[in-house]
């Protein structure tokens, strides 16, 4: 063997590794954090007073109640379905269901504001539910009326967001060994107990985590109640559009916002939390 | 561990001629010396003052169960884990400070760490054209040292494409191509399965012959790959050498419990060591009653007391031969047919030990009493409180 | 396996699938009979034909197309690269550090997009940095929103990645510029490719941000779609959406080709 090659190795740029984050954080905090200032600066120009008065604005008071309202119902509702949606698709698999589990997977790219658009074509005034209700009941006025209410709107984040629970609850159910469940089953466990014993405490972390993370997203939403148009329905974020956009008031718009802004933190920490147990777990990735 | 496997080589079988205890080096030219090297990861430590030498052109095997700090010692050869602290030396200088570009070595990872989305041609490149080799002899280089490990006709496959003993080869290759001095395996083999293993084992010591100049170090926790590839073995427990020889006296006369148990199956008998003279290059040893003669350790200081009686289960017989002057009164516990011999387990002076008997032969009724012969070169005495 | 009655188990199945059709099939029918149809009195709509796709990609409706897709471009590719750049360089951080840098890079998403695009609009609408009526606030505002899960996904493809791929790279004695672009980056292209993929289709829909920021110049298709409902033109409407979606799938697609290893060199 020959001696070895001399190593021609130019010696770059030789920075601390930390160093290389700075461009990114820069251009982070640019674009977000100092936006982000400039808008907790502007809410606090009017002083401590001004707060309070945007505060106790009933319209405030109210669009919280509707956000809450229904962020918790939306969020009940994709539980309720992703969970029957998860259990059946692993534990009762038929041909093709990883087909359709990719399928609802990809729902994740359609934009919220279509779903508020196709459920119009549903249950609108003219929709296809009301159409045949109208000609079955021989009436020209339409029966249903709930998509411009607050019923709507949880119809519609409900079908939105559920995806994402069930991705995760899919997620942890596939960390369930399939003999588990077979040897239960063979000691005379019903479906029902299966569901209760085995299944059921695998899950619970992953409602926790997909609940708070679905809770986050729809006290977020905006898309889907700004399409609806429902009159009644102000929610913070339709507020904040509203005050900034219709009326220009800038500074009570970013009072609403940074409430809201500290209102989601909140709950983004506690879906860590859940999420940090549920990785530990479960392995999970996001 | 693999220890007692049927695919155990036996010492007797590798004393051929060219075997180890011929290929030690006579005069070494040391290359690469660790020299109380300490690593910890966290506060875990991994290695501590861990001495050893590497000869040019030896192959040397660091064996250990998991955990023993061995494939820690050969990463921080590497370059890939810094040392926290101690020396490395490259023919003296300290290179610990240097990075794994800048030293050169070879490396092959246990699992190959091919580059996917590289052909085998492209991934043997790689450092070449991180040397800027000009494109002819770069071509060259590639294809003889694809040849040399029979990958030639695979050049542009891709790794995926490949079995794990033909990853293996390009591994090789492509550490090889940049023509290293050391060559660095971390459980090279430890991926394959049994039969190609084996295949490889021996491709690997036909390469150490054929490169002689090229220093090796590899790392395993199978002591029959240690014992067939390497010059020497190094032991390590608990991030500590406990051993270092040439595999033929490290199996016959090994230093200590650990190395005894570890390298092949032993019986250990608990013996006492009754005063004795110093000129006598044998001792005699009791066993309760028995009277056992055995070598005298190099290192016995000649004080009396207690001691571990190391005797390898097929160098003991159930029939008395010419020289195995040594008998031992046991009664038979239980026979095990493994194959190619009966493994008996026999009590003797409250004491079980095992045997290795002819298949051939039926194995004795249980609970009969019977004498054991050995010759008194096939013990080996250990301090007890090792 | 829950069920092992078949009578239990195509219960269970048809409870699925009326399920899924009801909340997920449905809709996406909806929104495709709509875009198709020329009429809309009885139960269904009639007059089915391809007139208002082609509609929606003359004039304006095919500008808000481009518009969506040139910001969802040039977001997607912001995102990618400050989330890559994050991801690699926050790689080998102690424990609390790394938490601080994920805690920055993931909190835009946690935050009403509406907030988001009234921050910039704040911040953005003085000089010095007079921004406002400009397509660049909205396509700043779209990497704000998408950088997350960009950083997220090449985190988690970096620490799915052995590091034995590096470490044997720099024992043949390649630079640290050369493991970057020749071993690392070629590995995480999977990643890379799917976190484009999710930036590029949460920026085609966004909505709550752009709305917020939009200049008149720079109608994006969610924007135009809601124009065009609230001025009655509901089947424009659809058929523009069901545009914005089949970009949205032609770009994923080429993506998920894009994230593939070639087979041969």
């Amino acid at each position: 063997m020959s001696t070895p090659l001399p190593l021609r190795i130019r010696r770059g740029l030789r920075l601390p590794r930390t160093l290389w984050l700075l461009p990114p954080l820069a251009v982070l905090g640019l674009v977000f954090f100092f936006p982000l200032y400039e808008l907790v600066q502007q809410s606090l120009s009017g002083g401590a007073a001004h707060y309070l008065r945007v505060l106790h604005a009933p319209i405030f008071l109210s669009a919280l109640g509707h956000t809450l309202q229904i962020g918790l119902l939306s969020t009940l509702g994709c539980l309720l379905l992703g969970g029957v949606l998860a259990v059946l698709l692993a534990f009762v698999p038929f041909p093709g269901s990883s087909l359709l589990s990719r399928f609802i997977d990809a729902f994740l790219a359609y934009p919220s504001f279509l779903i508020a658009l196709s459920l119009t074509f549903i249950y609108g005034a003219a929709g296809l539910v009301n159409a045949s209700l109208m000609q079955l009941l021989h009436t020209s006025v339409p029966p249903l009326n709930f998509l411009y209410t607050t019923t709507g709107v949880v119809l519609a984040e409900t079908t939105f967001y559920t995806p994402f629970v069930l991705r995760l609850l899919l997620a942890a159910f596939g960390t369930i060994e399939r003999a588990q469940i077979e040897v239960a089953q063979s000691l005379g466990a019903s479906p029902w107990q299966v569901l209760r014993e085995i299944i059921a405490p695998a899950a619970l972390p992953a409602l926790l985590a997909g609940g708070s993370l679905t809770l986050m997203l729809t006290l977020n939403e905006f898309g889907i109640i700004f399409y609806l148009g429902a009159k009644g329905v102000i929610t913070l974020p339709m507020l904040i559009y509203g005050k900034a956009i219709q009326e220009f008031d800038y500074a009570q718009a970013s009072v609403i916002a940074v409430v809201s802004i500290v209102l989601s933190l909140a709950l983004y920490a506690l879906y860590r939390l859940s999420f940090n147990r549920l990785q530990r777990d479960h392995a999970l990735p996001l | 561990m693999n220890a007692g496997t049927p695919s155990l080589p036996l010492p007797g079988a590798l004393s051929a001629p060219g075997s180890h205890a011929e290929r030690e080096p006579a005069a070494s030219i040391e290359h690469i010396r660790f020299d109380g090297v300490g690593i910890r990861y966290g506060r875990q430590t991994a290695l501590s003052g861990f001495d050893l030498t590497l000869h040019a052109g030896e192959a040397l095997a660091l064996l250990g169960p998991s955990g023993s700090g061995k494939t820690t010692a050969l990463r921080a050869l590497a370059g890939f884990i810094p040392i926290a602290e101690g020396h490395i030396r490259l023919h003296g200088r300290d290179i610990s400070g240097l990075s794994p570009q800048q030293r050169g070595f070879g490396i092959v990872v246990q699992n190959y760490a091919l580059f996917p989305h590289m052909s085998v041609a492209d991934n043997v490149a790689f450092g070449l054209r991180a040397r800027r080799l000009p494109r002819a002899e770069m071509r060259t280089r590639i294809e003889h040292y694809l040849e040399l490990v029979g990958m030639r006709q695979y050049a542009r496959r891709r790794p995926l494409d490949l079995s794990g003993g033909q990853q293996q080869r390009v591994a090789l290759a492509r550490a090889l191509a940049i023509r290293p001095d050391v060559l660095l395996m971390d459980e090279p083999l430890s991926a394959l399965d049994a039969p190609l293993r084996r295949e490889m084992l021996g491709e690997l010591i036909t390469l150490h012959r054929e490169l002689p100049d090229l220093t090796m170090l590899f790392v395993t926790h199978d002591q029959s790959e240690a014992l067939a590839l390497a010059d020497r073995v190094g032991l390590l427990r608990d991030g500590e050498l406990l051993a270092l020889d040439v595999p033929k006296r490290l199996y016959d006369r090994p230093p200590n419990r650990f190395t005894a148990e570890f390298l092949g199956q032993t019986n250990l008998l608990a013996v006492e060591i009754p005063q004795h003279p110093d000129n006598d290059d044998m001792l005699n040893v009791c066993l309760g009653k028995q009277v056992l003669r055995v070598p005298r350790p190099d290192d016995w200081t000649g004080a009396p007391g207690p001691g571990w009686l190391c005797l390898r289960p097929h160098l003991l017989s159930l029939e008395p031969a010419a020289g195995m002057n040594n008998r031992l009164d046991s009664r038979v516990l239980g026979a095990e047919w493994k194959g190619s011999h009966y493994r008996i387990e026999l009590e003797a002076e409250g004491q079980t030990l095992h045997v290795e008997a002819n298949a051939a032969l039926p194995p004795p009724a249980v609970g009969n009493r019977t004498t054991l012969s050995f010759a008194p070169t096939a013990g080996w005495l250990l301090a007890r409180d090792v | 396996m829950l069920f092992h009655s078949k009578f239990a188990r195509r219960l269970a199945w048809g409870t699925f699938f009326l399920l899924s059709a009801v909340f997920f099939g449905l809709p996406l029918l909806m929104l495709l009979l709509a875009a198709l149809a020329g009429q809309w009195n009885g139960v269904l709509p009639s007059q089915l034909g391809f007139g208002n796709l082609l509609d929606a990609l003359q004039d304006a409706r095919g500008h808000a197309l481009f518009a969506s897709l040139a910001t969802a471009a040039s977001a997607t590719l912001c995102a990618v690269v400050l989330g890559t750049w994050g991801a690699l360089a926050s790689r080998r951080l102690n424990g609390a550090a790394q938490r601080v840098i994920d805690a920055v890079y993931i909190t835009p998403i946690t935050l009403p997009t509406v907030t988001v695009g009234l921050a910039l609009l704040v911040a953005f609408s003085r000089p010095p940095l007079l921004l406002n009526g400009s397509p660049a606030l909205v396509i700043i505002a779209h990497v704000t929103l998408i950088t997350a899960y960009a950083y997220s996904g090449i985190r988690a493809g970096l620490a799915r990645l052995p590091e034995a791929y590096e470490q044997v790279a720099a024992s043949l004695g390649a630079s640290p510029a050369r493991i970057l672009f020749g071993v690392t980056l070629p590995l995480l292209r999977p990643y890379i490719a799917a976190a484009a993929s999710l930036g590029f289709a949460l920026s085609m829909g966004e909505l709550g941000a752009t709305i917020m920021l939009y200049p008149p110049g720079w109608v994006t298709a969610p924007v135009d779609v809601y124009a065009l409902t609230n001025r009655g033109s509901i089947f424009s409407g659809a058929a523009l959406s069901v545009l914005l979606l089949a970009a949205t799938v032609i770009a994923l697609l080429v993506l998920n080709r894009l994230g593939r290893h070639p087979r041969r060199s």
